[in-house]
């Protein structure tokens, strides 16, 4: 871990935060769905101000969608992965976008794809999709072969074994 | 089908000289465009040239997968095109869906929603492979037999019944432009 992410977790240390080193510059820290927002906020002034990503973890047996919010910092270039999990027949949380304007961009992804609601956040129109009608499509329930098969028709292969034996033995050039 | 005339046939004698393509880039397959128009492999010795615009263009060449919100843009380009025009499908992914074939949004077949007139097997198809579909493409067009347009006419409707079954609606909705 490097210095400034030493610091900086120490700044977060009164959230009581459970910290898991992944390599030399990323940490994984989990945090209880309210401290969530003043951890960011904390880890923002203290140099991880970028905004990489926000993605979302189906964990389907225990009933839970885990938020991820991936912070770096263009001064060392460490790594904060900031996670916290809520509940997945209800799932809802408080928007960032008033911290990262960028948020929202990827607030409106989590509600197409994982069908979370971000208060405060009011424009969900889908972003990617068109026309969809189906539940969200990355939740683990969700059966995209079924829903392939239903929407868009596949080839039909006819297997000519005589012909293929042919080709097999060099008689005829496939 | 139909007899030519002489004047159809010389037509299409020369049409197959010169014949400008537009790509849509989508899949992986255009990764292998740039060799195929450059010094390398030369495509413009058999008078292909790439075009920017579907108005001015003799083919539409798909490379790779397409999903349904890609789907209603090539329907437009396509429509767009004036008359004669080709379709070639590029890669596994328009024969068959290729990896993507239980994916929740890309098609599976291309020749369903819009007439392909070759296919080019692979995932990707090397330089060479472009080259042979074109010579083909070509050969295709002089014998009159490349005849997609035709049948995209002649069957519009059982055309549009499959845009519309995997699309909904083939009308683009686009929230920067409305
Ligand atoms: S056929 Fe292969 S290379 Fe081409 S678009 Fe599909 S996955 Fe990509």
């Amino acid at each position: 871990m490097t210095n400034s992410m030493n610091e900086a977790l120490k700044a977060i240390e009164i959230f009581n935060p459970m910290v898991e080193e992944i390599d030399e510059r990323q940490v994984k820290v989990s945090v209880g769905n309210d401290k969530l927002v003043s951890v960011l906020e904390t880890l923002k002034s203290k140099g991880y101000s970028h905004l990489s990503l926000i993605t979302c973890v189906d964990w389907i047996d225990d009933g839970q969608l885990e938020l991820v919010y991936i912070l770096f910092s263009w001064q060392d270039g460490g790594k904060f992965i900031v996670t916290t999990r809520i509940d997945r027949n209800n799932p809802k949380f408080v928007t960032v976008k008033e911290i990262w304007p960028v948020a929202r961009f990827y607030e409106r992804e989590l509600h197409e794809f994982f069908g979370v609601e971000f208060e405060g956040n009011d424009d969900m129109k889908p972003l990617f999709l068109e026309l969809w009608d189906e539940m969200p499509p990355l939740r683990k329930d969700f059966d995209p072969r079924e829903y392939s098969k239903s929407k868009f028709p596949d080839r039909k292969y006819e297997k000519d074994v005589i012909k293929e034996a042919k080709i097999f033995r060099g008689e005829i050039d496939g | 089908m139909k007899e030519r005339t002489v004047w159809e046939q010389i037509a299409d004698q020369l049409r197959s000289r010169s014949i400008w393509m537009l790509h849509y880039c989508t899949g992986c397959g255009a990764m292998e465009l740039p060799p195929t128009m450059t010094a390398r492999f030369d495509m413009e010795r058999f008078g292909i040239m790439p075009m920017a615009t579907p108005r001015q263009a003799d083919i539409l060449l798909i490379t790779g997968y397409l999903n349904t919100k890609t789907l209603r843009r090539v329907i437009y380009t396509y429509e767009q095109m004036a008359d004669p025009k080709y379709v070639i499908g590029f890669g596994s992914c328009t024969i068959n869906g290729g990896i993507y074939y239980d994916s929740y949004s890309t098609i599976n077949r291309l020749d369903y929603y819009i007439p392909v007139d070759v296919y080019i097997a692979g995932c990707m198809p090397r330089p060479e492979a472009i080259l042979e579909a074109f010579q083909y493409l070509m050969e295709k067009i002089r014998k009159g037999e490349a005849d997609g347009w035709k049948r995209y006419k002649e069957n519009y409707e059982w055309y549009k019944q499959n845009q519309i079954r995997s699309l909904g609606e083939v009308y683009v909705h686009d929230e920067f432009h409305e």
